[in-house]
C-alpha cells in the first residue's frame, strides 16, 4: 500500500465543545490508485488531507506512507513523499520569483546547497520539463509567476508537485478557483501527468461530475466518516443521480449543502433538476 | 565635502540597509532587533580595538555577534512562536543592557585608534581625503556581490521563497523556521558589521547610536525602490545601498539648511518616519483614490 490511514480520529475545539472532523477513518490507497473524495462542507475532506500531509496531528490513529509510519513526522519531512496542490493558485508558487526559479526550487526536496539555482544546463532541463504542460511556458521561463494567469500558475503548481515523482499526490479542490475552461485544462494536465508517472493520487473535489469521471476510485465522506468507497467497475457504473440519491439517503437534504458553498450555480441547478427526476 | 561625507555615511550605513532589505523585503519580516545589533557591532568592535585587536578582525567580530543576535531573534520568532515584531523588540531591549556590559560604560572613544577603513585605503594608496569613501565603497561592493550571488543560489532562492510563501518551502521538504533563522542571522550580521565600521568611522561607539536604525534602514530601502523602480534582483539589492546614500545626503542637506526653514536636528526622526509612512501607505491610498475598497 502507498497510503494507509488507520483508525484516524481528529477533533477541533469549538468553544467548550470539540467538533469531530474525522471519526475513526480508515483508508488504503494501492500503488497508482487515483481516488476522488467527495462530501458536503464539514465532511472532513480537507482535514483528511491535512492529517495525511502532516499539517495537523490526529488525536488517535496512524498514517503510513509507502510502508513507513509517518504519524509523527513534521509536514516538511513528509513532503519528501508527498506532493500537494491547494485550491488557491497563489499557495503553490513564489509570486515574485520567475517560472524557472520556481520550478528549479521544486526539482528537489530537502535542504539546499550554495550551488547556483539556475545554470544553463538546468535551464534547458526546466524548459523541457515545463514544455510538458503544452502551455508555452517554456518561452516564458524568465517571467515572474505573478504575471501568469490563474490556470497557468496552477498548472505550474501541479508540475512542481509532481516533478520529484512523489509517492502520493494530494489535490485539494485544485481547480475550484479557476474559470471552467482553465479548470478543465488543469484537470486534463493533472490526469495526463499522473498517468504518465503512475503517481498515486487523492483528489478532493466539490464537483460530482469530476468525482465520477476522474480516477479509478471514489470515496464519499460525511460527518467525518467514509460512507462510500467504490472502485473500478462499480465506480464506472455510477451516475450523478446515483450520487445525489446517496447524499439524500444519508440525510444531506439541502441541495446547496450537497454541492458545497464552493460549487458553482450551474451545478446546483443541474443537481436540483436531477433530484427532481429521481 | 558635504556630498563626500554623505556618500561615506551612505555606504557604511548601506551595509545596514542591505541587512534591512534582507529581513524586510526578502523574508517579509520587519525585524526591529537591528536597533540593538547596530550598536552591538559597534560595541564589540570598539572594545576589541581598544584592547589592541586588528580593526578588520574587530569589524568581522562585530558582524559575527550581529549574526548570533539575529539568530536569537529568529529562534524567538520560530521555536517560541513569539510574534515577529515582539521578538525583535525583545532582542533590541536585551542588547541595550548587554551593549553597556560589553563596553563597560555607555560609550567608548576610538579617536586616534586604528580604523579598518583607513588601513584598507592606505594599503591601496588612496589619497587621504578619499580614504573613508573608497574603503566603504569596497566593503559595500563586496557585501553587495556576496548578497546578490547568494540570492541566486539554491539556498538563497529558498530564502526568497520563504518570505513569499512559507507553505511552498515546507512542501519542498525544507523547514521554513530554519530558513527564517538563517535569514535573520545574515541580516543582522550585516547590520553588526555596519555598526562596527560606523564606530571606526566616527571614532566612537555609543549605546544610543542604534536608536532609529530600523527606520533609517527602511527609509533607505524604500527611497531606493522609489527612485530606481527595480525590476531585477540586481537593482533591488543595489537600490538599498543607493537609497542609503540618497537618504544620508538628504539628512546632510536637512542638517545644513533645515535651520533656515525652522527645523532642528531633533526633527529628523519625525521627517524620516513620515517619509517611510508615506511610502508604506502609498499603495493603500492609491487604491482608495481609485475607488477600490480593501
Amino acid at each position: 500500500m502507498i497510503l494507509e490511514v488507520l483508525n484516524v480520529t481528529k477533533t477541533f475545539p469549538l468553544g467548550a465543545e470539540r467538533v469531530v472532523a474525522l471519526q475513526d477513518v480508515t483508508l488504503f490507497l494501492a500503488p497508482q490508485d487515483f481516488a476522488t473524495v467527495i462530501g458536503s462542507n464539514g465532511a472532513g475532506k480537507t482535514t483528511l488531507l491535512n492529517v495525511i500531509a502532516g499539517a495537523c496531528r490526529p488525536d488517535r490513529g496512524r498514517v503510513k506512507l509507502a510502508g513507513r509510519d509517518v504519524t509523527h513526522w513534521p509536514a516538511h519531512r513528509r513532503s519528501f513523499l508527498i506532493g500537494r496542490v491547494f485550491q488557491d493558485p497563489l499557495q503553490g508558487t513564489a509570486a515574485h520569483m520567475t517560472v524557472a526559479e520556481n520550478l528549479a526550487l521544486a526539482v528537489k526536496k530537502g535542504p539546499r546547497s550554495l550551488s547556483f539555482l539556475l545554470t544553463a544546463r538546468r535551464r534547458r532541463f526546466l524548459a523541457e520539463t515545463v514544455g510538458a504542460l503544452e502551455m508555452g511556458l517554456e518561452k516564458r521561463l524568465s517571467e515572474r509567476v505573478a504575471y501568469l494567469s490563474g490556470g497557468e500558475r496552477q498548472a505550474l503548481t501541479v508540475l512542481m508537485a509532481i516533478v520529484t515523482r512523489p509517492k502520493l499526490l494530494l489535490l485539494d479542490e485544485h481547480t475550484a478557483a479557476l474559470d471552467p475552461a482553465n479548470a478543465e485544462k488543469v484537470l486534463a494536465i493533472t490526469e495526463r501527468l499522473v498517468a504518465e508517472h503512475g503517481i498515486t493520487t487523492l483528489m478532493v473535489t466539490h464537483r460530482m461530475d469530476q468525482a465520477l469521471s476522474v480516477g479509478n476510485r471514489l470515496v464519499m465522506m460525511h460527518k467525518g466518516r467514509i460512507v462510500l468507497d467504490l472502485e473500478g467497475e462499480e465506480k464506472r457504473k455510477l451516475r450523478v443521480e446515483d450520487l445525489v440519491g446517496l447524499f439524500r439517503k444519508i440525510g444531506v437534504a439541502d441541495d446547496a449543502l450537497l454541492l458545497g458553498s464552493g460549487g458553482n450555480g450551474a451545478m446546483a441547478e443541474e443537481a436540483k433538476k436531477l433530484a427532481h427526476l429521481l | 565635502m558635504l556630498i563626500l561625507h554623505a556618500a561615506e555615511q551612505g555606504l557604511i550605513y548601506g551595509l545596514m540597509a542591505l541587512g534591512v532589505y534582507l529581513s524586510f523585503r526578502v523574508l517579509s519580516f520587519p525585524d526591529l532587533s537591528v536597533d540593538g545589533t547596530f550598536p552591538l557591532g559597534a560595541a564589540v568592535a570598539g572594545i576589541l580595538i581598544l584592547q589592541g585587536t586588528n580593526p578588520f578582525l574587530a569589524a568581522l567580530a562585530g558582524g559575527g555577534v550581529g549574526l548570533l543576535a539575529g539568530a536569537f531573534t529568529g529562534l524567538l520568532a520560530t521555536r517560541l512562536r513569539i510574534p515577529g515584531l515582539l521578538a525583535g523588540v525583545l532582542t533590541m531591549i536585551m542588547l541595550y543592557s548587554l551593549n553597556i556590559r560589553i563596553m563597560g560604560r555607555p560609550n567608548l572613544s576610538l579617536l586616534g585608534r586604528p580604523s579598518a577603513l583607513v588601513q584598507l585605503s592606505q594599503a591601496l594608496g588612496v589619497p587621504r581625503a578619499y580614504e573613508n569613501f573608497v574603503a566603504a565603497g569596497i566593503f559595500c561592493l563586496a557585501a553587495f556581490l556576496l548578497i546578490f550571488l547568494f540570492l541566486h543560489t539554491e539556498l538563497g532562492g529558498a530564502l526568497r521563497a520563504v518570505g513569499q510563501n512559507p507553505q511552498l518551502v515546507r512542501s519542498l521538504g525544507m523547514n521554513p523556521d530554519n530558513l527564517l533563522i538563517l535569514g535573520l542571522a545574515l541580516s543582522n550580521g550585516l547590520v553588526g558589521f555596519s555598526g562596527a565600521l560606523a564606530a571606526q568611522y566616527s571614532g566612537f561607539a555609543d549605546v544610543g547610536m542604534g536608536v532609529g536604525t530600523i527606520i533609517a534602514g527602511l527609509a533607505s530601502v524604500i527611497v531606493g525602490e522609489i527612485l530606481l523602480r527595480p525590476r531585477s534582483l540586481f537593482f533591488a539589492v543595489f537600490a538599498a545601498i543607493f537609497g542609503s546614500c540618497v537618504y544620508r545626503l538628504a539628512i546632510s542637506l536637512a542638517l545644513r539648511y533645515g535651520a533656515a526653514l525652522g527645523f532642528t536636528a531633533s526633527d529628523l526622526r519625525l521627517l524620516t518616519a513620515l517619509v517611510v509612512l508615506g511610502a508604506l501607505a502609498a499603495p493603500t491610498i492609491r487604491a482608495a483614490l481609485k475607488g477600490e475598497t480593501s
